[in-house]
């Protein structure tokens, strides 16, 4: 199990093979899906039958011909790749101008909600809550992204092992060392020194928290689901060591200068945790097979959802059943209000969503491949095109 | 430019007498415009304390009292569906409590204020009984320089360069060495990465001393010569003269500028939010500890609190907000209450100049 | 005779001990208090000179790659809006509060000024955003930004400006007024020109302040990595201080090297401000005396 597998496979990926297989075996996601689900007004309570053929790109893709300032704003995980993306949109469409920061998840759909930027982008679905205060907010998925668990143990070589529970037990304060039995026992062939854990969380809202937490109280049930539980921000048990950063480049950062420190990284931060001497762990999903993020296990795991994503697209992809499966994975959403008040920024919005989700475009590997996404499946993005078209003036 | 203007007031009473407001026509329109100019600082008073009250209002509902002395920092299940208790919508679970904040606040600027004070003192005596005029006015614009780097700049320095050194240096020989008895045992346990209470305390204290080291410089200076030359003509060493005689004499004013400086310590934000580790629902239990202040919860928490679709997150922040300001308000009060000679509008530490 | 006697007995080697020992103490005090602000300019240096580029202030950018000209023009552009804003009401009510104010209403006014001088500045974030961002709709902005700082410094303008006022000689205005000089004409002939140099002072304060806060700003003023627009609702921009906050952190080597860049450009204009502000009254000082 190489921790270092490369990510350029994402090109590979083709989204049509993932239409044929999967089917709703995963009791575990059923209940976030179905619950956000209900909560859309008017929104399509069945699961869609997926569709085979690419949807249409085409008809929404035009930009308006005016000046349009889009903002946008959020997940510091989806941030690498709009930077990506936006030189390169503005390069063909020179009268639209997009600011893009890297704030966390929190700040996308609050912002969003409160009407402060245009896009929030977020690796967290809205809640039932958000929904209903602002009915007309939209979550749409432009690429599905996964999560490394990375340590940082000095003279450790090899891959670490570490299961959810162990995982949770760490965060909760639990287990203190890195010699502790429990990591011992996980781990019978690598010699592990008697340092002290810090586990290091993100001090500002973050969908990378909420898949993290998803993963230990589904990894968890009884211990970190019933005292814990998800959020982009939870109660963090109190630990005496424990540290916290702001944004996926300050989990990087804070890992890297904290010997003894595990953290979670969005996927888009890979090179950087690399470069900074983290140590990806191999982490149990739920078949109890310990995996490192890769293509394939990234591909595996979301297959078992593909078929249940509901018209509102709001669904959990963590923690998935299989073998090859990894299990911290999510969609990466764009945040946006359907009520726009401008037509012409209603048609730029339209215009570059459909743009970044469109795998001639936006979702082409060239783009993905460099912050470790996989595109979107062609059912999904018919979705997404279906929710775009949503935003309109007036 | 002086640190702290404790010319002010003395200006103000010297005028008093001489000074003829009536000479200026009490009508004309400069005197009209430039009233209600006046009146905007009140008015920019009242509105923060009513958008913070009205605010605050449904987070003082639900959390209750309870919320002085909770430990909790729990912003419950957003996911789940919402539920309502004494009138506030809330988020299943949601308990808060300000109790570590307001204790990391009132502990990291105590803190502060024992390293500020000494050296301080210590700074003042020297610059204003030793040091020729030349390089008297070199100490000073030490001072202002100090009193001038923005509190971001004393974050990126306390995060990236007095943290590592410290952590890495001298905080494990205190750790080694402390014994395990009452007091010392703070000194013992795991000192992280740097980010913590004593380092966070030690950048505060760096920030507070060009109040205390100016204010007190300014003081010693003025206390008149007659009364020290006396002393000195009786035999009496330097230091016996600082002690007996100019401390009496300056002692309220030192006191009221530390107090200035324990105010300022209390409101600030940046250089805490990056030194202080950021961790929330903890009270320090080493002087290691990661913890955080009301001020640096605010800033690193109310992105995060938006996403409540309930808004309680971000109401509780504004009910910090408001213990924040009374503690603040209490120790200016305090501050001009025991000097009246300190103006509080000195300038603002980590803010300018 | 009795007061030599015990001045020669108190003259031990004890107390001349304790004596140096407090000096040596003090000294070192004044060494560890010099040391840091020494330090931190030296660190910055450190960090920001060896890769130090002129691309960094011509080209934009968000911590990626490119540079600092949006945060730079941001920052001129905040600090400009709040001279302008603060510096109007500041010197106003400097001016009311020195010449006008009397008994009751002007204490309370006083008091007001320094009640909101005590505010942290972080709670004047929360307020400006939840009033001005959120309430009135402005989104984040350069207006939020400005007028949550301009109230955060209008105090301190207010004060040099009354001080400054209250120092103008007595006999300047008397003189005016013997030769017929209109109220007004005496408050701006004489009084606010004499007061000038005070004044400005403050403006200077307001300045470095305007420049090295960030608490009200990250609420109210946003982030962009565009050049602002000169509009004053609906349109973020960036600040140096945003810079240093939210790069010093990232895991690529060009965004803690711009963080080290930003914090150096701020102790650069911090600086600049500091010496105008001393050759300000340096000269009033040498105006001064050769009126004596």
């Amino acid at each position: 199990m190489s921790p270092k597998k490369p990510l350029a496979l994402a090109g590979l990926f083709l989204s049509a093979g993932l239409v044929a297989s999967a089917c709703g075996s995963s009791t575990s996601s059923s209940s976030t899906s179905s619950s956000s689900t209900t909560a859309t007004t008017g929104a399509v309570t069945t699961t869609q039958a997926p569709t085979t053929t690419a949807p249409s790109f085409a008809a929404t893709e035009t930009p308006p011909t005016a000046s349009v300032a889009l903002q946008e704003t959020g997940s510091t995980l989806l941030y690498p790749l709009f930077n990506l993306w936006v030189p390169d949109y503005q390069k063909a469409y020179s009268n639209i101008t997009i600011t893009t920061a890297g704030t966390g998840s929190g700040t996308g759909i609050a912002d969003a909600s409160a009407g402060t930027v245009d896009i929030g982008a977020s690796d967290a679905y809205l809640s039932q809550a958000q929904v209903a205060k602002t009915p007309t907010l939209l979550n749409i998925p432009l690429a599905i992204s996964a999560q490394e668990i990375v340590t940082n143990i000095t003279g450790l070589t090899g891959t670490l092992d570490l299961s959810g529970s162990v995982i949770s037990q760490i965060y909760q304060g639990k287990i203190g060392f890195w010699d502790d039995p429990a990591i011992k026992a996980l781990n019978p062939s690598l010699t592990l020194p008697h340092l002290a854990i810090v586990p290091v969380h993100r001090s500002d809202g973050s969908g990378d928290t909420f898949i993290f937490t998803q993963y230990l109280s589904k990894a968890d049930p009884s211990g970190w689901g019933a005292n814990v539980s998800f959020g982009t921000t939870v109660a963090w048990p109190s630990v005496s060591s424990a540290l916290t950063a702001n944004g996926n480049g300050g989990m990087v950062t804070t890992c890297g200068a904290t010997p003894g420190c595990i953290a979670y990284v969005g996927i888009s931060f890979a090179q950087q945790a690399t470069a900074a001497k983290l140590a990806v762990t191999a982490i149990s999903n739920a078949a109890g097979k310990f995996l490192t993020p890769d293509a394939a296990g990234i591909q595996a795991d979301a297959q078992n959802f593909i078929s249940q994503v509901p018209a509102n697209e709001a669904i959990s992809l963590v923690y998935g059943p299989g073998d090859s499966s990894y299990p911290i994975i999510n969609f990466e959403y764009a945040i946006v209000n359907s009520a726009q008040t401008d037509a012409n920024k209603a048609q730029a919005i339209r215009a570059l969503l459909t743009w970044a989700i469109d795998p001639a475009h936006g979702n082409a590997s060239s783009y993905l491949s460099q912050v470790g996404f996989q595109p979107l499946p062609t059912s999904v993005a018919g979705l997404s095109l279906a929710q775009i078209n949503k935003i309109q003036a007036g | 430019m002086s640190i702290v203007e404790t010319s002010a007031d003395d200006a103000k009473n010297d005028a008093e007498g001489r000074f003829h407001p009536h000479l200026l026509g009490r009508r004309t329109p400069i005197a009209i415009i430039s009233g209600l100019a006046t009146t905007v600082p009140a008015i920019a008073v009242i509105a923060v304390l009513l958008v913070l009250l009205s605010k605050a209002l449904p987070a003082i509902k639900y959390n209750g009292v309870h919320f002085l002395t909770s430990t909790a920092w729990n912003p419950g299940n957003f996911y789940a569906n919402p539920i309502v208790t004494n009138g506030v919508e809330h988020p299943i679970l949601a308990k808060y409590g300000v109790w570590p904040l307001l204790a990391g606040t009132l502990e990291s600027s105590i803190i502060a204020l024992i390293f500020a004070l000494p050296l301080s003192i210590g700074a003042a005596f020297i610059v204003a009984k030793k040091l020729p005029p030349r390089l008297r006015s070199i100490a000073g614009t030490f001072l202002e320089l100090l009193a001038g780097i923005p509190s971001v700049i004393f974050g990126l320095w306390g995060a990236l360069t007095l943290g590592p050194i410290l952590s890495k240096h001298i905080y494990p020989f205190f750790a080694h060495h402390a014994p395990n008895i009452i007091f010392f045992r703070l000194f013992r346990g795991n000192t992280g990465n740097g980010e913590g209470l004593l380092t966070s305390a030690l950048v505060l204290g760096i920030m507070v001393v060009p109040i205390i080291a100016s204010t007190t410089r300014d003081l010693i200076s003025a206390v008149p010569r007659l009364t020290e030359e006396g002393a000195a003509a009786l035999g009496f060493t330097e230091w016996e003269i600082t002690r007996k005689v100019t401390f009496p004499w300056i002692s309220a004013g030192v006191i009221g500028a530390t107090v200035l400086g324990f105010a300022r310590a209390l409101g600030e934000t940046m250089a805490v939010a990056m030194v202080s580790g950021a961790v929330l629902g903890t009270i320090p239990h080493t002087v290691y500890s990661t913890y955080s202040t009301i001020a640096a919860a605010i800033v690193t928490q109310l992105d995060s609190a938006l996403t409540d679709a309930t808004g309680l997150a971000v109401e509780t922040l504004a009910e910090a907000a408001l213990i924040l300001m009374a503690v603040t308000l209490l120790a200016n009060v305090a501050a001009r209450y025991l000097v009246k000679r300190v103006s509080s509008t000195s300038l603002p530490i980590g803010k300018g100049l | 005779m009795s007061n030599k006697i015990n001045a020669q007995k108190k003259r031990s080697a004890s107390r001349r001990i304790a004596n140096v020992v407090v000096l040596v103490l003090s000294s070192i005090a004044l060494i560890a208090v010099v040391a840091p602000s020494i330090w931190i300019v030296f660190q910055i240096l450190h960090k920001a000179l060896p890769h130090f580029t002129f691309s960094v202030l011509t080209k934009t950018g968000a911590g990626l790659d490119g540079g600092l000209k949006n945060e730079i023009v941001g920052t001129a552009v905040i600090s400009i809006g709040v001279v302008l804003l603060a510096g109007t009401v500041g010197i106003l009510s400097g001016i009311f509060l020195a010449q006008y104010a009397k008994g009751r209403f002007a204490s309370f006014l006083r008091a007001a000024s320094d009640i909101l001088a005590g505010i942290p500045s972080i709670v004047l974030g929360y307020v400006g955003y939840s009033a001005l961002v959120v309430g009135f709709h402005w989104g984040f902005s350069l207006g939020a930004g400005v007028i949550t700082l301009s109230v955060l410094v209008t105090p301190y303008i207010a004060k040099t400006t009354e001080v400054a006022l209250r120092q103008v000689p007595i006999n300047y205005i008397e003189g005016a007024e013997a030769l017929g000089f209109k109220p007004t004409r005496v408050l701006s002939r004489i009084s606010l020109k004499t007061a000038l140099p005070g004044i400005t002072t403050g403006l200077i304060v307001a300045m470095a302040i305007s420049v090295g806060e960030t608490a009200p700003l990250l609420y109210t003023a946003g982030y962009s990595q565009n050049l602002p627009k000169l509009t004053l609702t609906h349109s973020p921009l960036g600040y140096l201080t945003y810079a240093v906050w939210t790069f010093y952190n990232q895991p690529t080597k060009t965004a803690l090297q711009l963080s080290y860049d930003a914090a150096l450009i701020i102790m650069v204009l911090i600086l600049l401000l500091i010496g105008v502000s001393r050759v300000i009254v340096a000269q009033t000082q040498r105006h001064a005396e050769t009126r004596r």
